[in-house]
């Protein structure tokens, strides 16, 4: 493949600006180019005000998550050739405010992703059977979660209320309960479900999956979610049976 | 966010509809839940309409005979099928729903659902069929 | 703030270093990034936190900070770091010959080392190449290349630093020969603005010697990226790089469900054009394969070029030749007050580099406080959207 030039039509905004607009620009694209470096490229070369959010540019720390064409995605691992069209259409994740151009405020998204209190190291599950190093308890690695913000700009619950949690936030809630770590794990896990178990939590999904469906680090937020009603489930069956206090 | 104080949530609002139904670069999930709500909006009205239907009962023997005139006429059997259409998929999507939240099928949701349409579109078929021969 | 101590261009883990250690110090700090926080080369490099072992042959002075510094992250990081350590694979015979070299120098820089047979190695990592002979373990670690440096933002934000993403230095505000400030342009309204400071800190990495040559100075830095490659599947957990001089494409370093091949290494003259030379690609699934064979078979999910922030003369053509150390111009010495460049150092050693960029400014400022960042612990780095 060689090199072809492809439209971009960016969203713009900058703050007291009455309201958003697209601009275009053209831009060459090699067949390894990706929208994050078309993007830069622009900055570059055509409009040094865009702005944007990236940073590890291969999909490990969930920065320059963005709507191509519609669809939620990371504009670094985003082959522009392969999208197959002629147009590319790039617009800030939805349902977590604006700041400015394709910049948004991920403080909100925090604000309750940390009140799942989700540690970020987790127990490997790579090779288990291997043996371990001299002076390692045991093989840790990172969540899979990179906080993209992507699963809340696609889940359509999202787009109509601010209250429900989330499926960035449920998922780190389970996270919790599926693998207690730490002092206190038992009474974290129990305080995570006691968080999402209310209208605005894990009930509040209406299993649309367009989480897991855009989700870029097999995170799996819908089946989290479903995880976190069958363990309630079980629990309240219990508790009416009075097998459980 | 340093910006954060900045920050508008009014240049770009939720669109609750939008994010309802615009299913276009969306997955099976999406579409089931879309055609969830419109099914469910439509049930309900449907409760109204056929009670307002009922209450013409009171109006006696001829009313009644009147109305039952109309509902034989082809435009309202098909409005029939419609019905039985929405009746299946909010029922049958309701059933996947509630399985998968209960961890039955979690993983597999998505054959879930095409097994239980397939359900509903024999039963859909064989209620169509019945509609229009009795 | 009508005027603050001090002003820091450049938002990598340098600069996060230094807000964190001035606000410490009890200095009124801000500082300007153009772009998002961590969105130059910090965000891009391969997540090593170095043993400093990488370097205990050729350049011991850096070897010495990496182990120095690796110990005092551990301690006020926690949680921030895949602790699984890392191994010196040797494969053909000239690695196990530098085998001996290479564990004389990390014990003559302080680095705990392990000798491995080869059957205690592939125990420990079942995935490498069969053909290895024996492999050394070293205390690497990996990090989150953006999460780590965020603690330092989160911290010194928390503790009164002003954090500006997305403002743009565009000129600097002189009193006579003196740095008094810079105009910044706000990308996020578009607008632009002065900020007034007594110095001014230049921490752009492979872009400090754009920054000041707006002051006419010259920084002897030498943008040199190096090209990595993110394959799916976490194909180990501990840090594996080939027991030889270092060299393209002799480290794989695990990262989540990922795994990262790195790395090359080039000369550029604009660390804003990089480009991905596609035969550094191959050459990354070359030898990537050489340690890990899956690498060549793993499905591909990106890659990628940074630049790092080498000091060096012009000429340098590599960057492989040029030591990982850091160092601390103050400007004075070519006649402009007000104005110091930190630059060059690894990630690794972001806290030591920023200990003496801050030990400069001090004294400068007539400010006598003591550096307190081996010591106070971290806040997560969620607490920086907080």
């Amino acid at each position: 493949m060689a090199e072809v030039e492809r439209t971009f039509r960016v969203f713009r905004y900058k703050q007291g600006q009455a309201a958003p607009s697209y601009q275009t620009f053209k831009v060459k694209a090699g067949p390894r180019t990706t929208v994050l470096e078309a993007l830069q490229e622009i900055r570059r070369t055509q409009d040094r005000t865009l702005i944007l959010r990236h940073s590890c540019h291969h999909a490990s720390c969930g920065t320059c998550g963005m709507r191509v064409n519609g669809q939620e995605v990371l504009s670094c691992v985003t082959n522009v050739q392969e999208l197959g069209a002629e147009t590319v259409l790039v617009e800030p994740i939805n349902n977590i405010p604006l700041v400015a151009d394709l910049v948004v405020d991920m403080g909100g998204f925090y604000e309750r992703y940390v009140d799942a209190h989700m540690p970020y190291i987790r127990q490997s599950e790579f090779e288990p059977d291997a043996d371990l190093p001299e002076g390692i308890a045991q093989y840790t690695r990172y969540e899979n979660c990179l906080e993209c913000g992507l699963c809340v700009s696609a889940c359509p619950v999202m787009g109509s209320t601010s209250d429900y949690l989330g499926p960035a936030a449920l998922a780190a809630a389970w996270r919790v309960v599926a693998e207690p770590r730490g002092q206190d794990a038992g009474r974290a896990a129990e305080a995570a479900l006691e968080w999402v178990d209310n209208e605005n939590g894990c009930w509040r999904c209406h299993v649309a999956y367009e989480c897991t469906e855009v989700c870029p680090s097999d995170v799996d937020p819908g089946g989290s979610i479903m995880a976190l009603r069958r363990k309630l489930t079980g629990r309240k069956f219990r508790r009416l049976l009075r097998l459980e206090r | 966010m340093q910006n954060a104080s900045a920050t508008r949530n009014d240049v770009r609002p939720r669109r609750p509809l939008r994010a309802w139904f615009d299913v276009r670069r969306r997955h099976m999930g999406s579409w089931a839940f879309a055609i969830n709500r419109l099914t469910g909006l439509g049930l309900a009205a449907y409760l109204f309409l056929h009670l307002a239907v009922l209450s013409t009962l009171l109006q006696g023997e001829a009313g009644w005979d009147r109305f039952l005139q109309l509902a034989r006429s082809p435009f309202f059997l098909l409005l029939d099928v419609v019905l039985i259409f929405g009746i299946l998929f909010h029922g049958l999507n309701g059933i996947r729903v509630a399985l998968v939240g209960m961890g039955v099928g979690a993983r597999q949701h998505r054959a879930l659902f095409w097994v239980l349409m397939a359900i509903g579109f024999v039963l859909l078929a064989y209620s169509a069929w019945k509609v229009f021969t009795i | 703030m009508d005027r603050f101590h001090a002003l820091v261009i450049g938002g990598g883990g340098t600069g996060a270093a230094v807000a964190h250690d001035l606000t410490l110090r009890g200095l009124q700090v801000t500082l300007v990034e153009r772009g998002e926080l961590t969105s130059g080369t910090t965000g891009r490099h391969h997540g090593l936190l170095h043993s400093g072992a990488r370097y205990a042959v050729k350049d011991q002075e850096s070897a010495i900070e990496c182990i120095e510094e690796n110990l005092i992250l551990r301690r006020i990081a926690p949680g921030t770091f895949e602790e699984n350590d890392g191994l010196f694979v040797a494969i053909d015979d000239e690695d196990v010959a530098y085998s001996h070299e290479f564990v004389e120098g990390c014990q003559e820089c302080g680095i705990p080392v392990r000798r491995l047979s080869r059957e205690q190695t592939l125990r420990l990592e079942p995935n490498l190449n069969p053909a290895l002979q024996m492999a050394v373990q070293v205390p690497d670690a990996t990090m989150d290349a953006m999460r780590m440096p965020l603690r330092f933002f989160a911290t010194a934000k928390h503790n009164g630093a002003v954090i500006k993403p997305f403002t743009e230095v565009v000129d600097f505000i002189k009193y006579g020969s003196a740095v008094s400030g810079v105009r910044v342009h706000d990308l996020t309204n578009d607008k632009v603005y002065e900020i007034k400071a007594d110095i001014v800190i230049n921490a752009g990495g492979p872009w400090s010697g754009k920054i000041s040559h707006m002051v006419d100075v010259d920084v002897p830095i030498r943008p040199s990226p190096g090209v990595m490659l993110a394959v799916r599947g976490r194909l180990c957990n501990m840090v594996v790089n080939r027991l030889h001089r270092s060299g393209d494409g002799d480290i794989i370093v695990p990262q989540r469900g990922l795994s990262v091949v790195g790395t090359s290494s080039w000369v550029v003259d604009d660390p804003d054009d990089l480009g991905v030379p596609e035969e550094h690609v191959q050459l990354m699934l070359e030898k990537g394969s050489e340690l890990i064979p899956q690498v060549k078979t793993a499905p591909f999910r990106g890659v990628w070029s940074a630049a790092r922030p080498l000091i060096g003369p012009r000429g340098a053509d590599t960057g492989r030749e040029l030591s990982r150390t850091f160092k601390c111009f103050d400007h004075a010495d070519e006649g402009v007050e007000g104005f110091v460049t930190i630059t060059g150092g690894k990630a690794t050693t972001l806290r030591g580099m920023a200990e003496a960029a801050a030990n400069v400014v001090c004294q400068k400022l007539g400010v006598n406080a003591p550096c307190r960042t081996r010591e106070v612990v971290l806040l997560p780095h969620a607490a920086y959207y907080g």
